[in-house]
């Protein structure tokens, strides 16, 4: 095939799939959701003049209620609380990304590995798979992250170490069905090497696929290192959205009711991993095989 | 694959995990930077740097001078007599405490995930049933919606809410603070009081993945052929769903429950610590927060096993009820 | 006697691209004592019309107009409640198609089958589990199988045991959707001689819906011949074998091999089953048929009778 029909080709496979993606109402949502977080992450330095360094606060201002001033309040050293929201965004996306990607890779690797060897190879991995599952996750990440010790690549490490699961079951599935096809045993009956045909003929088919699961990840992710820095794990330079919660916590913003504190960072999680709920949903619609007749 | 060959191979699984998990644990609390005893006698502990002779005779006494090999088997011996150690900071056994705050962690995530399922099984119903509608839609968004929730930012809200605000609930514990109840009665009716909101907690929390994973098995299920026989029939609405189509939906759910319990001990986890909930996860919490590495070691592993059993019941729960596997495959 | 006279149905379906016309002014006329055989390509609307007759179309379907009339019943706007007490499985019942899931895996099949006794009569289970003994020697299934689940049947089992569940009540009639399709050919044979049989012993009125034309030659004495939401063709079965008038019905009738016949040259029908949300203008059939006329592209050609039982909508034969 000539270079420019091949491009001809990846360019309508683009249009149908931006089309498709067009129908699904939750994926217009979800996306509509992400931009904006993304815009505000990117350019917290350009929306707000406050200073979220801990010593950047007016210490007089701590612990106030919204206001025209500061919209969402202060926090217990007097920062502004929707900057802090702001740039928290940052580290909180920048860390489920990551996550999600390596996971995602771990999990590629390991079902292609597994579905396409078979044997031994297959067995092992998949009892590996078994037993990351049923191990309860957070247990295992918190006695991981009090281990190493908790910095930006540590939590990473720990959440992604957790939650390839999915895409290797996932992956494994999916060339299991393609391996049925004739173009492997074609493929193999040419000579052609098994990275050849993982790489050339395996990959593109799953690719989208596991773009679909990652996305599903980052939502996970993000909850996971809310999670671990609630309880005190997370980085203590870094200001995501999940250590701001565990200062808020910590300082007792509960019993003393400051709920602007505790409020607002939790809606931007659940909205972000609603967001990528909704697009990795609409995604998998589009990507999966599995065709419900309902 | 037969009824008995199910429940071995299920048999092999568990004995396997479980092994692993205690290889692991061990070799996880190796890899630490630094060496148990410097942590043991840490400055922050209290006490002033010790001679090299106190080190050794400690290291000693701990073990920690023989072979990794040999202190594996002495480890894997001491965890089959239910020896996990002392703790750092309280001078108790391990064991000890484990056993007292289990209690608590099962009552909390029994209650709350029995009214998380029955809410899941009652709404998915209704969901399926009316697919499309406004409701189903709506329950839809709702559960996608809480899955999405921090789940101890969900117990911090409820705690806003119905504790600080409302001040109909407690914060925290399992009952008042030194006080000394005078029946079983009184001393239970503050226990319950205490438990409400951490339970509707857990209950939210479990609540919007189990309905996701419901609605979706009974639409599967509505539209299988057999459910189109039983309308030719003419069997009564209530009958077809309730009769069925109900049962064949459940087989799926009591799969994901047995896939999910470890994801519902870390909402436990997570309720604890906000509720200050004296349970394993409140006690994992504590643990890592005051760097007592025998309590962590050995509440994640007890933690760990119970979970792998559970999900191995839940299984041959399934392996019941379910006619293929209870009376194997095909002789056609 | 007339048992079930469809006149001019018309069921739609709605769907995100557009309305499909599923069943699109169909006639039918069946005694009682016939054997109907509905026969065409998938998705030409035989399904679509049982489901009617038997009001189970899904959510998205609606019959739009038309009237079918069973046993003087005005089916179309029977009451729901009338229609699950005194219709349902009494006097109609079914046989799916790909009986692998028409049975419930969770119960056994006698089971099942009692719960249709009990459902609509008031009998002892006891009485009910005599029935199911009945039924299974009826459709030559050992009766100490109704204790087993349907995993435990085989494929030529299973269907067997749906054909007694359709029997169940003694209906006036039975609807076969493609009830041996799933099966290989040696069982495929086995349940049409049942399905013969049963027919014989029981005179029961059958309409018999599949795309395999041996099928019907096997077990019906009338056959009607649908295309795209219509039907072309409809008459007994000899006429409609051995002298078939519309191209279509031609076309589906001479590309039957026999091992007894000569080699014949294999013509099969050129072009696709045409798309139901924008069908064809005029005659349906025209982008495929080797006849076609002008006006075949214009006008839809009526429903005529050609001799006594014997219809057609063709223009060919309306001059």
């Amino acid at each position: 095939m000539m270079a420019g029909t091949k491009t001809a080709l990846y360019k309508r496979r683009i249009r149908d799939f931006i089309l498709q993606y067009k129908e699904s109402k939750l994926g217009i949502v979800g996306l509509f959701i992400l931009v904006f977080f993304i815009f505000v992450a990117t350019f917290a330095n350009n929306l707000s003049d406050h200073s979220i360094k801990p010593t950047g606060g007016i210490l007089k201002d701590r612990f106030k209620p919204p206001s025209s001033k500061y919209i969402l309040g202060t926090d217990d050293v007097g920062r502004d609380i929707a900057t802090l929201i702001m740039y928290g965004g940052r580290i909180s996306l920048l860390i489920g990304f990551l996550a999600a990607i390596i996971s995602g890779g771990i999990g590629t690797i390991v079902g292609l590995t597994a579905g396409y060897f078979g044997g031994w190879k297959e067995d092992l991995l998949m009892r590996i798979t078994d037993i990351v599952l049923v191990i309860p996750g957070l247990p295992l990440m918190l006695v991981l992250a009090s281990l190493l010790g908790s910095n930006f690549w540590n939590i990473i490490f720990v959440i992604s170490v957790i939650g390839w699961t999915g895409t290797a079951r996932v992956v494994r599935a999916q060339v299991l069905s393609l391996k049925e096809r004739a173009f492997i045993e074609s493929s193999k009956a040419i000579g052609a090497s098994d990275l050849r045909i993982i790489g050339y003929h395996l990959l593109p088919n799953v690719f989208p696929l596991i773009v679909a699961q990652m996305i599903l990840g980052v939502g996970g992710a993000i909850l996971s290192e809310a999670a671990l820095s609630f309880l005190g794990l997370g980085d203590p330079s870094s200001v995501s959205w999940g250590m701001i919660l565990h200062w808020a916590f910590a300082v007792g913003s509960l019993s003393s009711n400051y709920w602007w504190f505790i409020i607002p960072p939790g809606i931007c999680i659940t909205l972000v991993s609603l967001g990528f709920t909704f697009v990795g949903f609409a995604l998998d619609q589009i990507v999966n095989p599995r065709i419900r007749r309902r | 694959m037969s009824g008995r060959d199910y429940f071995i191979k299920r048999t092999v699984l568990v004995v396997t995990t479980i092994f692993v998990v205690i290889v692991i644990n061990f070799f996880l609390f190796r890899i630490m930077p630094a060496n148990p005893v410097d942590i043991l006698i840490s400055p922050t502990q209290g006490q002033e740097k010790m001679g090299i002779e106190i080190k050794e005779a400690l290291m000693k006494d701990l073990g920690l001078d023989r072979p990794l090999y040999i202190q594996f088997i002495i480890y894997l011996k001491d965890v089959l007599q239910l020896n996990l150690g002392y703790s750092f900071r309280a001078p108790r056994p391990v064991i000890q405490i484990i056993a007292e705050r289990l209690v608590n962690t099962l009552v909390l995530m029994f209650t709350g995930n029995v009214i998380s399922i029955l809410m899941a099984v009652s709404l998915g119903v209704i969901a399926a049933w009316k697919r499309g509608s406004k409701t189903d839609l709506g329950s839809l968004i709702s559960a996608l919606t809480l899955t999405s929730m921090p789940m101890f930012w969900v117990g911090g809200i409820m705690l806003l809410i119905f504790s600080v605000r409302l001040d109909l609930f407690p914060m925290f514990g399992v009952t008042k603070i030194g006080y000394s109840h005078p029946n079983f009665l009184s001393y239970l009716g503050d226990y319950l009081h205490h438990l409400f909101l951490p339970m509707i907690t857990m209950a939210l929390v479990s609540f919007g993945g189990l309905f996701l994973i419901m609605r979706n098995s009974l639409m599967d299920v509505f539209s299988e052929d057999y459910i189109l026989t039983a309308k030719a029939i003419g069997l009564s609405e209530r009958t077809i769903i309730f009769k069925n189509a109900l049962q064949n939906a459940m087989l799926p759910l009591v799969t994901i429950i047995a896939i999910r319990i470890g994801f519902m001990f870390s909402g436990s986890l997570l309720t604890e610590t906000v509720f200050s909930w004296p349970g394993l996860g409140y006690t994992i919490y504590q643990a890592v927060e005051w760097r007592d590495y025998p309590i962590l070691q050995g509440t994640f592993l007890i933690i760990t096993i119970l979970v792998v059993i559970s999900s191995f019941v839940a299984e041959l729960i399934y392996g019941y009820i379910d006619p293929r596997i209870r009376t194997g495959a095909s002789s056609g | 006697m007339t048992l079930l006279e469809v006149e001019n149905l018309h069921t739609y379906f709605e769907t995100r691209e557009g309305t499909v016309k599923a069943v699109d002014d169909v006639s039918l006329k069946m005694e009682r004592g016939d054997s109907l055989g509905l026969a065409g390509e998938s998705g030409c609307g035989k399904t679509t019309t049982m489901l009617s007759i038997m009001r189970l179309l899904p959510s998205n379907g609606k019959i739009i107009s038309g009237k079918i009339n069973f046993d003087g019943i005005d089916m179309v706007s029977l009451d729901e409640d009338e229609l699950r007490r005194k219709i349902r499985w009494k006097r109609m019942s079914m046989v799916f198609q790909g009986a692998m899931n028409a049975l419930n895996p969770v119960f056994r099949v006698g089971d099942q089958i009692v719960q249709a006794i009990v459902s609509h009569e008031n009998i002892e289970k006891e009485k009910a589990w005599a029935r199911v003994e009945e039924l299974f020697q009826l459709v030559g299934i050992d009766p100490n199988r109704a204790k087993d689940y349907p995993h435990e049947f085989s494929g030529g089992m299973k269907q067997r045991a749906v054909i007694a569940l359709s029997l169940a009540l003694n209906p006036d009639l039975v609807i076969a959707d493609e009830p041996v399709t799933a099966l290989d050919v040696i069982v495929q044979a086995q349940i049409l001689e049942l399905v013969r049989e049963l027919i014989n012993k029981l005179n029961i009125s059958m309409i018999l819906i599949t795309h395999d034309l041996s099928v019907i030659a096997d077990t019906c004495n009338k056959a009607a011949i649908m295309y795209a939401g219509k039907i072309v063709e409809q008459g007994d079965i000899m006429t409609i074998f051995k002298s078939p008038e519309h191209p279509y019905s031609q076309g589906l009738l001479t590309n039957y091999p026999s091992i007894k016949s000569e080699r014949m040259r294999f013509t099969p029908i050129s072009g696709r089953p045409p798309n139901l949300i924008n069908p064809p203008s005029g005659c349906r059939f025209h982008p495929r048929c080797p006849f076609a006329m002008e006006v075949c592209s214009k006008k839809v050609p009526e429903t005529i009778e050609l001799e006594r039982g014997h219809y057609i909508a063709c223009h060919l034969k309306t001059n």
